[in-house]
């Protein structure tokens, strides 16, 4: 599996920043990681190594925390970028499959 | 005289599951139901089945706003119509606003128009409360305070959402219209006849004369009415089905981000799991309503449609996010089709 965080994720996180009402610049690494700079904060994303059970690796000053997809991605980031950030406990009962 | 009811009720307050229910009840049968829809793609027509006698007609754009002047003119065809025997003969007229609308000009409206008399009257206005989030919207939207202040009957509802009987909001919907009856409904269950009545109404509470007094043609033009500049309606268009836990990872998103921003929800949604019957989806802020599935779909347009109204509402955001969310599943599930195939768990 490639290391590179996909081309849709680097999108998502561009629009989010201005949908979060947040400054910031969203940008690849060498490695095909991702950067986010936003106030004094600066994360490393990344895809998680194939075997665990998580997708995507978030570093901030050294420390990473693993996520397990795009919803917890953007919690994660929002969460350490947007000091006024309280996310609500929700979750949505799953979507039945069929009527 | 043909009695004219105006429903209004800030958005998700439950109208059209209202309207929906009585469409299919007898007691509400020969009405001429006229949904105003408020956004780039109209749904709610598409969510209401009728019975045979009555039927519904459509308006896009806000009533409030532009298309009083349309209404008029709506209603002045629907009578031309009606002695024409075009349409079924008709008792009784229930106008829905969307959910932003300010109801003052609409009565106004409909009061002075001309062509009106002696075979239509004004006879009240029902305004829907959410039982869960009525009072968190009358605090933040003023539309919402004159939607409660000239309504004739108050209906609140989802109480069935309720842990505790919503007293200190029915209090204070009573200290801001103390004229109006207050009834309750769970999914839109209530008698029509209560609420609609076919005898037309009372005179106006002195409410409704104050709105409308502050609604004047001459005042709107001098400030321009607008809506709060801060809410926005975006519609999202999907041509391929969507997977089931795509959706639902989408909504737990928007509930998690946007919450109290995010004012309205509604979707016809074709999943991929079932494509033949579309889900209906409805949320409020953080509150979505269990899907609903209509025994089919409405018209050969078979996309699945989402709107979303609020503040600060980004479309772009929102494409982004479906579209991530949509590509990880298929990842996610991709690599779990593989790893079947060859015999892992």
């Amino acid at each position: 599996m490639s290391t590179a965080v996909p081309e849709y994720v680097v999108a998502l996180l561009r629009e989010s920043l201005p949908a979060w009402g947040l400054a910031g610049v969203v940008c690849r690494s060498a490695d095909g990681g991702l950067e986010v700079r936003a106030a004094t904060v600066h994360l490393r994303i990344t895809r998680a190594p194939a075997g665990l059970p998580f997708r995507w690796l978030v570093g901030l000053g050294g420390r990473e925390r693993a996520v397990s997809g795009v919803p917890g991605l953007l919690r994660t980031v929002r969460a350490s970028i947007d000091p006024s950030y309280r996310p609500i406990a929700v979750r949505i009962a799953a979507l039945p499959l069929a009527p | 005289m043909i009695p004219i009811w105006v429903l209004t009720g800030f958005l998700g307050s439950g109208k059209t599951t209202l309207l929906g229910r009585l469409l299919k009840s007898p007691g509400f049968s020969r009405t001429a139901v006229i949904i105003n829809e408020f956004g780039e793609i109209g749904l709610d027509h598409d969510l209401i089945e009728t019975s045979d006698e009555s039927f519904v007609a459509l308006q896009t754009g806000c009533l409030c706003c532009a298309v009083r002047d349309d209404l008029v003119l709506t209603l002045e065809d629907l009578l031309r119509r009606r002695a024409a025997g075009l349409v079924p003969p008709f008792e009784r007229v229930v106008i829905e606003t969307s959910g932003l609308a300010d109801p003052a000009p609409i009565l106004h409206a409909l009061m002075m128009g001309p062509a009106f008399a002696g075979q239509l009257v004004v006879a009240g206005v029902v305004t829907t409360v959410d039982a869960v989030n009525g009072w968190r919207t009358l605090d933040r939207h003023p539309e919402a305070i004159k939607q409660v202040a000239v309504a004739d009957r108050l209906l609140l509802t989802k109480t069935d959402l309720l842990e505790v009987p919503a007293t200190v909001l029915a209090a204070r919907l009573a200290a801001l219209n103390p004229a109006a009856q207050l009834l309750s409904a769970t999914f839109g269950a209530v008698e029509a006849n209560r609420l609609f009545d076919l005898a037309c109404g009372a005179e106006a509470p002195a409410e409704l004369a104050r709105w409308l007094a502050a609604s004047a043609p001459g005042e709107a033009r001098q400030t321009g009415h607008v809506h709060d500049a801060e809410i926005a309606c975006v519609a999202i268009v999907r041509e391929t089905p969507m997977r089931a836990v795509g959706l639902t990872l989408l909504l737990e998103v928007l509930a998690e981000h946007c919450g109290g921003d995010l004012l309205r929800l509604k979707g016809l949604i074709n999943i991929a799991e079932c494509p033949q019957r579309p889900a209906v989806i409805h949320g409020v802020q953080h509150v979505f309503h269990p899907p609903a599935w209509l025994a089919r779909w409405p018209s050969q347009d078979r996309r699945s449609r989402l709107v979303l109204i609020g503040r600060n509402l980004r479309q772009a955001w929102i494409e982004a996010l479906l579209r991530a969310l949509e590509m990880e599943v298929a990842e996610v599930q991709g690599a779990a089709g593989k790893l079947a195939a060859t015999g892992e768990d």
